[in-house]
């Protein structure tokens, strides 16, 4: 057992692709989403609770999951507005802001450690980018927005082989 | 040499111009026992630069934003027996010099006043955040 450490620098690493090849850890041409302060993968079971006359306790059955993927970051210009350059990934190319704003379907990989050598791990769908709300002040020096990956289906679970 | 010291004493320099106050470059250090400004009455005298770095922001790459507390103290000697008569205008275009530096998160000054004798040493002091890039 081994709890996963996140202090390298280079793990819990969000990489978004138009597909789940570029978007996979280290994938090429996907594009890290840098300087994030926290990542929570969301992976909620849907229930439905129940009560019987010959029970004291309520039953449950399973519904569908809902899946999400939530975090916060330092507003990076290039990673928001795109970069205007990169012909193969078009999120790199558009930004953030844009994708959502078009609604575009996006491949993304939360690698919990690096999640691209053997026996590591990572966590894959796709969905869409919401939820971005930048905001500055004085006191908080930069742009910081949260954004959310409201999740089309199932995650992916992924140990490198 | 500090640059924001460097800025203050410009700054003072130009503020406190046709006062009966004026600015030294050079440090308030010891000279035969006694600091330059209680040698120098009516001169204010800059100190070095303190600087301490904290991390404003943590992120996962470690691209961490950064944070650079700055502050710098100055000191002003005056007869306590006969005031300047222009003592509170120096003391506020002493205050007001910290608009110099710009780009801060927080720019910060104050004063307070102490008596030697039959001196009064005014001790103000800059304080700055920036961020570092």
């Amino acid at each position: 057992m081994a709890v996963i450490n996140v202090t390298s620098g280079d793990q819990a690493v969000l990489t978004l692709g138009n597909d789940g090849t570029m978007a996979a850890p280290g994938g090429t041409h996907g594009l890290i989403v840098p300087t994030v302060q926290d990542i929570s993968v969301g992976a909620s079971t849907g229930s439905v609770r129940y009560s019987t006359l010959d029970s004291s306790a309520s039953s449950a059955f399973t519904t569908v999951n809902e899946n999400t993927i939530t975090l916060n970051m330092l507003v990076d210009g290039d990673t928001f507005f795109g970069d205007g350059a990169n012909v193969n990934n078009t999120i790199a190319n558009k930004g953030l802001m844009q994708t959502s704003k078009e609604k575009t379907e996006i491949f993304f990989s939360v690698a919990f450690n690096e999640g691209d050598s053997t026996d590591e791990y990572y966590i894959s769908g796709q969905g869409f980018l919401t939820g971005l709300t930048p905001t500055a002040s004085i006191d908080q020096a930069v742009w910081i927005s949260p954004m959310e990956i409201v999740v089309n289906g199932e995650l992916s679970r992924t140990v490198v082989a | 040499m500090s640059v924001i010291r460097d800025n203050l004493i410009t700054q003072l320099t130009t503020n406190l111009s046709g006062s009966n106050a004026s600015v030294s470059s050079e440090l308030p250090f010891t000279s035969g026992g006694e600091t330059l400004y209680d040698k120098n009455m009516k001169t204010l005298y800059v100190d070095e630069e303190q600087i301490s770095q904290d991390t404003l922001y943590a992120v996962l790459d470690r691209n961490n934003i950064e944070i650079n507390s700055s502050s710098v103290t100055a000191y002003l000697q005056v007869d306590a027996k006969n005031q300047l008569s222009d003592i509170n205008s120096i003391v506020s275009n002493v205050l007001s010099a910290k608009s110099v530096i710009t780009n801060t998160i927080t720019s910060e000054s104050d004063y307070s006043s102490d008596y030697d004798l039959d001196a009064i040493v005014y001790t103000f002091e800059f304080r700055f955040d920036k961020t570092v890039t």
